[in-house]
């Protein structure tokens, strides 16, 4: 038995709407830190607010240390949460925003009004804020109010510590200052982080391990590495920093080895089988582990197509290369240019690198 | 660019508007200054008799007293029930909601004779004498929509997250109104307060069913209205003129709330 | 009253979560949804009830005579002057409800679009003086106006146009509605500028940019857009004017007596309970469905800005 067991939760907005949450089960460990990926809509929000308890489930359960805390009051549940509008208190300052929680009748008696502002302190000072205690919410940054946020949530030392796309309104070089900020939060303090975002990046950078969601259903649950090397279906691969995803008909399957038909005749070999011959499937392979070559190479899968266009990115480039016929495009990175747009290029990828996925 | 349209128009149009509004408040503080026995031309010189007469008037002063006694019990029954009507609306579904929401709403739409017509035959049955409390009830009830508006506008506007913070942070219903609620719907609350003071203390319809022996203001100038009016009518109306613009202005800096008193209307659908 | 702190709430024996979480819930909507609703119950549905009591009974020189008539009712619809006083005050309602609106759109849409911030601010103080001044006053103001000794008189006769004091002006539906339109204009100018105030400025100007001259982006987006606050003051003003007393006893003659002035009369000087009451149970119902019409058009025009 886990730490937090999740279990066929459900929830529906109302009679006849599909469900926010579709029966999902999820275990997660103490101190894990576990993020909810997919994109808008698809359940994530509504898993963590039932989590919190903002939410109540149409049926399942959730237990917590083997208790059932499915219908317990948010306020009696130890875990805090950090909301995407920051959710600060605008008639309180910065430093009573932070206090609020050590503050309440539930924990009336616990802390002198010195040991209350001891920890004020320290949180505040946790959270880079130490010269802003005095400061109403609406005299932050947007970065800063997040942190108070932070601070406020975990005051109360809470043993699970939810975010509800903390980041979603920072800009991209202030988002990842506090990505790492919370990261180290969460190794400082080894609580359990909960994390919501329809960011794959900032979910591959932070957590110990993604929960991908889509349509109110969990597809995948798996280390970041693995999902990146290992998608389970079509959409996590795509989701996963948009993977090369083409479809194809199973030639052959011998020695470890399956051979796929692409939309254009080309025959691809890829590691591993278990697929009848005849079956549609679809193949993966990541722009990272293509590489333009001048002609054909040993025991690697060649590619002939189009180069159609040319993106640069800084530390690389991304060659879109469009197959013949309606067998799709591949994404490739490379560190040099090739010969000009419109041109035939020639693609080799090792068959290690290409993956059978399900439809 | 917010403006557009020929400028000059619509200035010329406002100011029009405007001037509307006001030349006939203007025309009867001025007379208000006149030594005539009558309201109207000609002005025959400046005094300030009529404004003496009014202080030296003891019914006028007593139903002053009178009015501002049942304002001040209109306002804290329309903040009593309001407040509560407000947060239930704003907060959750119960059966009989929408029945619920008419009738906090009715008042705003029913002539004030009708509110009065349905107490005085309440009152009557069970036996209850007028005064200035039934008056003071009669518009209390008419104008809980008044904080009910004002204060479910406030909250609609902001939105959940800052209670559900402070639920999730440990916080117990009561906590969550003290220390989130309150604090954040507390100028729509003092917006609300003021224009109930206001609208009680100018209102009639209610008032002149209810009445028992003691008039309110209102009722004693509507009285001296309908006789022949001298000078000295212009004269309390201009002081009841230049009240409210000092509740107001006062208001105005406390609520800061530019709409609030557009809201009411608003809200009222 | 409900203890609304959590920890009052331990589950009792053998219950279930789900049946504690729903009885915490009940305890707390109760909490802010009974105190209104009793009071609503006592000083509304049951005088309502009074009235319909009455309204189904008949008086006979000063008793009232409990009965189960529908009389009443029909003599509102079918009996002078009921059915013609109520239509006219209806008129009169809705006259005022589009003057005002009309009067008062240049004012909002001056201060919604031209006035500079500071200004905005002390016209804005303009407009709420004059809705908040003393409304007898109001329409005494306008008593000693129009009337034959009145400022419009002296100064036409003293411009010599007229000879004679001309009567014209007052005690019939033209002074009435002028009063209850002065009086009601503060009211639809915020009403209306509070919706002009949400037009986005990136609207306008995605309008001129695409081509569309002024008047086709005020015809096209503003007023389409602005619709929702004339309703909402509209609303508010002709229920005002409809159930007004004070003007038609002010600056009114006997051809525009209002539904209000009957009531009174009713109850002050015909002793008529029943009647009064049977027209009061009417006008409750009408202003029932206003609020139900009002609500659903507002949600048929406003678009989310």
């Amino acid at each position: 038995m886990s730490y937090i067991d999740i279990r066929k939760l459900r929830k529906s907005y109302g009679a006849g709407l599909k469900p926010a949450v579709d029966g999902i089960d999820l275990s997660i460990d103490r101190g894990e830190f576990v993020t909810l990926l997919g994109s808008s809509g698809c359940g994530k929000t509504t898993t963590l607010r039932c989590i919190a308890g903002l939410e109540r489930p149409d049926s399942g359960e959730i237990l917590l240390d083997g208790k059932d805390i499915t219908y317990d009051q948010p306020s009696e549940r130890d875990m805090r949460m950090v909301f995407q509008d920051y959710a600060l208190f605008p008639n309180l300052t910065i430093a009573d925003n932070v206090a609020f929680g050590l503050r309440l009748k539930r924990y009336r008696g616990r802390y002198t009004p010195e040991q209350v502002k001891r920890r004020i302190g320290e949180y505040l000072d946790l959270v880079h804020l130490a010269d802003h205690g005095g400061k109403k919410p609406h005299q932050l940054s947007g970065g800063q109010k997040q942190r108070a946020a932070l601070a406020r949530a975990l005051i109360t030392e809470p043993d699970i510590v939810l975010f509800d796309e903390p980041l979603g309104s920072l800009d991209a070089n202030l988002r990842k200052a506090m990505q790492i900020e919370i990261k180290r939060i969460h190794r400082q303090l080894g609580k359990t982080f909960i994390y919501v975002t329809h960011d794959q990046e900032e979910a591959m950078a932070m957590s110990d391990r993604i929960v991908v969601m889509n349509g109110g259903r969990i597809l995948q649950v798996a280390s970041p590495e693995e999902i990146y090397a290992a998608p389970n279906c079509q959409f996590v691969a795509r989701f996963i920093d948009r993977a090369n995803v083409l479809s194809g008909i199973v030639v052959s399957t011998e020695g470890g080895q399956t051979q796929v038909r692409l939309g254009d005749g080309q025959i691809l070999r890829c590691e591993g089988n278990g697929v009848a011959a005849g079956s549609t499937v679809g193949v993966m392979m990541r722009a990272d582990r293509i590489n333009i070559a001048g002609g054909p190479v040993d025991g690697m899968n060649m590619l002939k197509g189009m180069l159609a266009e040319r993106l640069f990115l800084g530390a690389k480039h991304e060659f879109v290369v469009d197959l013949a016929g309606e067998a799709g495009q591949l994404n490739v990175f490379e560190q040099e240019m090739p010969d000009g747009l419109g041109g035939e290029v020639m693609l080799s990828v090792s068959p290690q690198d290409v993956r059978l996925l399900a439809e | 660019m917010r403006a557009f349209g020929n400028k000059a128009l619509v200035t010329i149009l406002g100011l029009a508007v405007l001037f509307f509004l006001y030349a006939p408040l203007f025309t009867m503080a001025v007379f208000s200054f006149n030594d005539s026995n009558y309201t109207g031309l000609p002005f025959n010189g400046f005094t300030l008799e009529w404004y003496a007469k009014v202080f030296a008037n003891e019914q006028i002063i007593r139903s002053f007293g009178a009015s501002v006694f049942v304002a001040v019990g209109v306002v804290i029954l329309s903040v009593t029930f309001g407040l509560p009507a407000a947060i239930a609306l704003d907060r959750y579904d119960f059966p009989g909601k929408a029945w619920f929401r008419r009738i906090v709403m009715l008042p705003i739409v029913l002539p004030g004779v009708i509110t009065g017509v349905a107490l005085l035959s309440f009152y009557v049955a069970i036996g209850l004498n007028l005064s200035l409390y039934t008056i003071m009830l009669g518009q209390g009830t008419a104008l809980i929509c008044i904080t009910a508006t004002e204060v479910f506008a406030r909250l609609q506007q902001l939105g959940r997250s800052t209670s559900e913070a402070a639920v999730n942070l440990g916080a117990n219903e009561l906590e969550v109104f003290w220390k989130v609620t309150l604090p954040n719907i507390k100028s729509a609350l003092l917006g609300a307060m003021l224009i109930a003071f206001s609208i009680s203390f100018d209102e009639i319809a209610v008032t002149y069913l209810l009445t028992g022996r003691e008039n309110t203001l209102p009722m004693t100038l509507w009285s001296m209205l309908r006789r022949e009016a001298t000078p000295e009518v212009n004269a309390i109306a201009t002081l009841v003129v230049v009240l409210s613009v000092v509740l107001i202005v006062l208001g105005f800096a406390i609520s800061r709330s530019r709409n609030a008193l557009a809201d009411t209307g608003e809200a009222a659908l | 009253m409900t203890d609304l702190t959590a920890d009052t709430y331990l589950p009792s024996e053998g219950e279930s979560g789900l049946k504690r979480a729903k009885r915490i819930d009940r305890r707390r909507m109760l909490f802010w949804v009974l105190p209104p609703t009793l009071w609503f119950f006592v000083f509304m549905i049951i005088p309502y009830g009074m009235l319909f009591y009455y309204s189904l009974g008949s008086v006979d020189y000063v008793t009232f005579t409990p009965g189960l008539s529908p009389a009443n009712f029909i003599k509102v619809f079918t009996t002078e002057p009921y059915l013609g006083v109520m239509l006219l005050s209806a008129k009169l309602g809705l006259f005022t409800a589009i003057f005002s609106a009309i009067i008062g759109y240049p004012l909002a849409f001056y201060l919604a679009f031209h006035a500079p911030e500071t200004v905005k601010r002390f016209v804005y103080l303009l407009v709420i003086v004059p809705w908040w001044a003393s409304y007898l006053v109001k329409a005494y103001a306008w008593k000693t106006i129009l009337g034959t000794g009145g400022i419009l008189n002296t100064m036409l006769i003293g411009a010599g146009i007229i000879d004679e004091p001309l009567t014209i002006f007052l005690y019939n539906q033209f002074s009435v509605t002028l009063t209850l339109v002065y009086i009601f204009t503060p009211f639809a100018v915020l009403s209306i500028y509070a919706q002009l105030e949400r037009i986005p400025t990136s609207l306008i100007d995605a309008a001129l940019n695409a081509g569309a001259t002024r008047w086709e982006v005020f015809r096209k987006v503003v007023f389409p857009l602005s619709i929702p606050g004339i309703l909402a003051g509209a609303v508010i003003t002709f229920s005002l004017g409809f159930g007004d007393f004070v003007a038609p006893v002010l600056v009114g003659g006997p051809s525009s007596l209002m539904i209000s002035n009957i009531v009174i009369n009713l109850l002050g000087v015909a002793f008529d309970w029943p009647m009064a009451a049977a027209i009061g149970l009417v006008v409750i119902t009408l202003g029932l469905a206003l609020i139900s019409v009002a609500h659903y058009l507002e949600h048929r025009f406003q678009h989310r800005l």
